[in-house]
């Protein structure tokens, strides 16, 4: 048969297109992002999927070309999407080649995106965008910014329907970086990546700063300083294993239950170390991972932001096979009191677990909100005001244990069973009280105290006097607020009995277009 | 019989007596400071008493209040235990002179062996053998080369004053003499201001060696051979046995006769101990004696089926000791590893905390004494040990197997252990030989670690271990999405496979695994490089973190813990964590950077628990590396805590006298 036949030449076509896909940017920039330590989109996706599991969409895509007369397209255009399977669940990926053109996002590159973007809302799967990309295409002036602005709807359009994780392996810098903050949860590789509004540059011209792109926005200022990254690993390859690793625990859409993972670990497990984690004294700190670490199934918990606010915990776990979403104050650091930050990274949390139909378990030992003028002026109002609106309007079940120091208003914030929590649950040792006992008795008795001979003496039998009333769950127990006061080494058991009985939960809220919560 | 007793004590030895008074129908009252409030000795007595402050000075060693307590309680008799008041003399004659028994010997033997002079005079007077030496400080040269004639070479100049090895000399040759004294002296000006020293004949390759004795108040005296106890880490004893590789039959009688002589010449009653150095050539020299109950007794009470502590207490009741020397016999041989809260990572500082998780080992022939369980508080006050494993076995090679099994499945977490490093010495090849002496981890070990690489088939199980947890726990992920996972075309399934690259440290295996499951539990045909293995599993339990595999038809005990993307196993003393890839992600591994680790350079975070003594720096002041920022104590020892930069202190959050945790934030710096 001879080779020129139409057909033939279409295939022959096809191959060497696929090729030039696969070729990338060359084999000269594909050594040097080796050479950067990262892998290339290609076998990013390679890593991130199941062995053979990828099909590619768009692959032979190329731009119009720039208004400055550029008339050169790209293969694939700086982008790789498609999608495939991860443990066998179909996600839909798109992973930004920085050897094409830099990753630079032009109109050609940004409809790749959103068309896989609106491909997983209609059928319901999860987006994962693997971020290398020197930013807008400047060649194409206008057309890259609304190319942008196109992702940037999708993905709030997106929000709470599949979830969508942003994965920042390369430079992400300027209106770029506002995909990802929209996006559920954002993964940060370490040394390879940055992340930043305005870069060093901009930054020496207008503020007269010296700053290095790591110092400004690097993994380690975004896991700590600033909570923009929830996760972050030390390379490509961990980092991929640990989205694989997050999303076995997410549902696929907000109209599925998360799936159900046996681990083989008894529902009527005690854990008899329980009842000795709360120290005899008061004012002495644990960690509260132990309770952590000891109730969930095969004490296996993914912590988000582990590295942000740590005064507050957040993650997931799974107890009885079933996916939870668990917010805990952490009395190792800071003794554990609510602030600006942890305020947020709880809040923010909280709606993603509702929006995907996770129940939410909130671990309670908080002495307040943190006082003084830097957080009042930070807006601790405000901030506070973010969890408590999270823990009330959600609607899936919400289970509280207070462990220990219950105190104030963030005893309320806290996933109370004043803000409508389905079951509260204490241990002997909670203290539920408006605030610590020193403090309420040095008001409640000023006068007296003033006027006494020793206002010390005086003083310390008051606290003691205040602590033997207050410092117990029994109270709150008589009233009816605390459901259970349970023997810690029962906790894992009553919450997954718990679990189990609110597990046909239906709530809704009243008619409207959406709440306003305080932003 | 005394109807109830005082155990001054707490701890694994005070549960231990107390379980032996249970036995024989004696009541038991323990005491507890304040830092042990929730500990295990205070719930297994039949009562407790509190006996004030967390320092041991403040509690359990205030013999007034032990003998307060003892009275207040209605007891007849104080069993001291070992360390605190157990070998103090005058707390033996406080105890009597209130009218109580004090069950242990009597208040004259206390003080007299207490004395390092006294006793070894005795020792001397009863025909027992001392290390020669020369008992004057030394005037020059000529004369050090005479006396080193006399005792022999090679010979050791010991300084009077001091410790630790400082200005100590070995002279193997007469040549060296000279040198050898000067540098001496020199080394002990500098370090104690003084420059008297003495010399003695230097043993090469010392074993300690130790006998057991029994008296009681009738003039009968026993010895339960002997125990090696030459493993030890700066002084402490780590693993013990009984009987010793190095000591023969006609050895151990002449050793025990030596013993009982000296338990004679001092009028000795109840239990107690001679301690001996043997050398290579079977030469033996008293050390000390020690008047009380050891921490390794176990061992003895394993090879001899005797109740050391029920003797004890029938001696101190004056029964006559129940059998003569004939009478006893040795069956096989048990060995015993003690157990201590300490890390072997951070240059063995103690470990404190709460034990979270706690799972002893379990066998007909495995022992463990223990004082703590799960939720036991582990602090800074008093000594590291948690617990002892005592194995039995009917010879070395099998009471060694049965301990390292049984260490295998020690699992001990909330606190840092010893556990694997001991494991890891009773796996040495050395140790395995029997070649001892007290120098052993010295020559053997670099800090924790061991000089040798540990066996490659012990490697591979391990890797094989964890490969399994891996694969197992991947293909339950799996399961679980099976339900929302595509059904259209079906996915391909490895059938339970699976190829693996596997790294711990500098080691790589190539990991081939094929099987499936066969209901919960697994079978699997797996390649290790070029070995093959049949492994059997268990039901998999994700919370356990002990795991029992059947190798190639052997049942293999490892500790694994999943850490994020990789496994931690410890197994046979090897402790790694195991990196476990699939092809594409060791190929891509190539290319990723090796990272340095990076220091947290703002802050000086406390290395160890324990209590500020001192702070030396304050808020603004100019600081350097490596400079003492302040002063900490922690199981009694001082020590200072340095700069990790150069910078100034923007805020120190300690002040002296407090407590600290490890990992607490001490001073922050702005550099």
């Amino acid at each position: 048969m001879s080779m020129d036949t139409p057909f033939d030449t279409n295939l022959e076509t096809l191959e060497r297109l696929r090729a030039e896909a696969a070729a990338a940017g060359g084999a000269e920039k594909l050594k040097i992002q080796h050479e950067k330590g990262k892998l290339t989109a290609r076998e990013r996706i390679e890593l991130l999927f199941d062995d053979g599991s990828f099909e590619e969409f768009d692959a032979l895509k190329t731009g119009r070309g720039g208004a400055l007369g550029d008339e050169r397209s790209y293969p694939g255009d700086g982008v790789i999407t498609g999608h495939g399977a991860i443990d066998g669940r179909e996600v839909f990926v798109f992973s930004q080649d920085f050897t094409v053109v830099g990753g630079s996002l032009g109109e050609a590159h940004a409809q790749k995106i959103c068309k896989v973007m609106d491909l997983a809302v209609r059928v319901g799967a999860p987006i994962i965008g693997l971020n290398d990309s020197g930013g807008a295409r400047i060649q194409e002036g206008v057309d890259a910014l609304a190319a942008y602005g196109e992702i940037f709807h999708r993905n709030v359009r997106a929000s709470g329907v599949v979830p969508q994780i942003s994965c920042i392996m390369g430079p992400c810098a300027g209106g770029a970086v506002y995909s990802p903050a929209i996006t559920d949860f954002v993964f940060m590789v370490q040394d390879s990546s940055c992340m930043f509004v305005t870069g060093p540059s901009v930054v020496k011209t207008v503020t007269h700063q010296e700053i290095s792109a790591e110092d400004l926005g690097g993994a380690v200022v975004h896991g700590k300083k600033s909570g923009v990254v929830h996760f972050t690993a030390p390379n490509d390859v961990l980092c991929l294993r640990e989205i694989r690793r997050l999303f076995s625990y997410l549902p696929s859409n907000n109209r599925q239950r998360a799936p159900l993972l046996d681990l083989r670990d008894p529902a009527n497990r005690v854990d008899p170390a329980l009842d000795y984690l709360i120290p005899d004294n008061p004012n002495q700190t644990y960690d509260m991972n132990i309770l952590i670490y000891s109730i969930l199934d095969g004490a296996e918990f993914m912590e988000v932001q582990p590295g942000f606010a740590r005064n507050i915990i957040c993650g997931f776990g799974r107890l009885g096979g079933q996916t939870i979403g668990l917010v805990a104050n952490q009395p190792a650091v800071l003794a554990g009191v609510l602030d600006n930050d942890a305020s947020v990274k709880a809040g923010r949390f909280v709606r993603f677990c509702d929006a995907f139909n996770i129940p939410l378990i909130a671990l309670v030992d908080v002495p307040g909100f943190m006082p003084g003028p830097d957080q009042e002026h930070g807006g601790i109002i405000r901030h506070g005001a973010k969890l408590l609106y999270a823990f009330t309007e959600a609607t899936v079940p919400r289970i509280s244990v207070i462990v220990r120091k219950a105190y104030g208003g963030a005893y309320l914030v806290m996933n109370s069973k004043h803000i409508h929590c389905d079951v509260n649950y204490a241990w002997p040792t909670a203290e539920i009280a408006v605030m610590g006992p020193k403090g309420a008795a040095e008001v409640i008795f000023r006068k007296e105290i003033h006027s006494a001979d020793d206002p010390e003496a005086l003083l310390n039998e008051k606290i003691n006097h205040y602590r033997r009333t207050f410092a117990n769950p029994f109270l709150a127990a008589q009233r009816g607020y605390i459901d259970d006061v349970i023997f810690p080494r029962d906790t894992r058991h009553r919450l997954i009995r718990t679990l189990q009985v609110l597990e046909g939960k239906t709530a809704k809220g009243p008619e409207r277009k959406h709440g306003n919560i305080p932003l | 019989m005394f109807d109830k007793i005082l155990i001054a004590n707490r701890g694994e030895i005070a549960v231990r007596i107390i379980r032996t008074c249970k036995r024989m129908g004696i009541r038991t009252a323990a005491v507890y400071s304040d830092a042990d409030n929730r500990a295990m000795h205070r719930e297994k007595a039949d009562e407790s008493i509190p006996i004030g402050g967390a320092h041991a000075r403040e509690s359990y060693l205030d013999a007034e209040k032990m003998i307060s307590a003892a009275l207040a309680a209605g007891c007849r008799a104080v069993h001291p235990g070992y360390g605190f008041l157990s070998e103090n003399p005058h707390f033996a004659r406080s105890v009597a002179a209130a009218g109580l028994v004090f069950i242990g010997p009597p208040a004259g033997a206390v003080a007299m062996m207490g004395d390092k002079i006294a006793s070894k005079e005795l020792a001397v007077k009863a025909g027992v053998p001392v290390i020669p030496g020369h008992v004057d400080i030394i005037k020059d040269e000529r004369e050090a080369l005479a006396i080193a004639d006399s005792i022999g070479y090679p010979v050791l100049l010991k300084p009077a004053a001091g410790g630790g090895g400082k200005g100590m000399r070995i002279v193997r040759d007469p040549n060296e003499m000279e040198s050898a004294l000067a540098s001496s002296r020199q080394e002990t000006r500098k370090a104690f201001g003084d420059t008297r020293i003495f010399m003695e004949r230097y043993i090469e390759n010392p074993r300690h060696i130790e006998i057991q004795i029994l008296a009681d108040a009738h003039g009968n005296v026993v010895h339960l051979g002997e125990r090696e106890c030459s493993i030890q880490r700066r002084y402490q004893k780590i693993i013990e046995e009984s009987p010793s590789p190095a000591v023969s039959e006609d050895l151990r009688e002449r050793m025990g006769k030596a013993a009982c002589d000296l338990a004679r010449k001092t009028g000795y009653v109840s239990a107690g101990t001679v301690e001996f150095v043997l050398d290579a050539n079977g030469g033996f020299y008293f050390l000390e004696m020690n008047t009380r109950l050891q921490v390794e007794h176990p061992v003895t009470e394993m090879v001899t089926g005797q109740d050391l502590v029920e003797l004890q207490l029938r001696i101190a009741m004056g029964e006559t000791l129940p059998f003569d020397q004939a009478a006893l016999s040795f069956n096989g041989w048990a060995m015993e590893a003690r157990v201590c809260a300490e890390d072997p990572s951070r240059d063995f500082l103690p470990s404190t905390g709460m034990i979270t998780r706690y799972a002893e080992p379990r066998g007909s022939a495995v022992r463990v004494d223990s004082g703590v369980r799960t939720g036991s508080a582990v602090g800074i006050y008093y000594d590291s040990m948690l617990a002892k494993v005592i194995c039995h076995g009917v010879d070395r090679e099998s009471a060694r197997n049965g301990l390292v099994e049984a260490l295998n499945g020690y699992h001990v977490e909330g606190v840092v252990t010893n556990i694997d490093f001991v494991n890891s010495i009773l796996c040495h090849p050395e140790f395995i030989a029997g070649n001892l002496s007290t120098g052993f981890i010295d020559r053997h070990f670099d800090g924790a670690r061991p000089l040798s690489a540990p066996p490659e088939h012990d490697l591979e199980r391990a890797a094989l271990a964890a490969t399994i947890l891996y694969h197992v726990r991947r293909s339950a992920v799996r399961d679980s999405l099976r339900s929302i996972t595509s059904s259209i075309g079906g996915g391909k399934d490895a059938a339970g496979g699976g190829v693996y690259t596997v790294r711990a440290e500098n080691d790589v295996f190539d990991l081939r695994l094929e099987g499936a499951p066969h209901g919960r539990r697994w079978i699997f045909h797996a390649r290790v490089n070029e070995k093959t293995y049949k492994v059997e599993t268990p039901e998999f339990e994700f919370y356990r973190r002990r795991l029992k595999l059947k190798i190639n038809d052997r049942i293999y005990r490892f500790r694994m813990r999943i850490e994020q993307s990789f496994i931690r196993v410890a197994f046979n003393g090897i402790t790694r964590v195991f990196e476990i890839y699939t092809p594409r992600e060791w190929k891509s591994l190539e290319y990723m950077p090796v990272r340095r680790p990076q220091e947290d350079a703002d802050v000086l975070a406390c290395p160890m628990p324990g209590l500020v003594v001192q702070v030396l720096v304050k808020k603004g002041e100019r600081v350097f590396r490596g400079q003492n920022l302040l002063i900490l104590e922690s199981m009694k020892m001082e020590s200072g805590v340095a700069s990790p930069v150069d910078g100034v202190v923007a805020e120190v959050r300690v002040t002296a006298g407090q407590t600290v945790e490890a990992g607490e934030v001490l001073v922050r710096f702005t550099s």
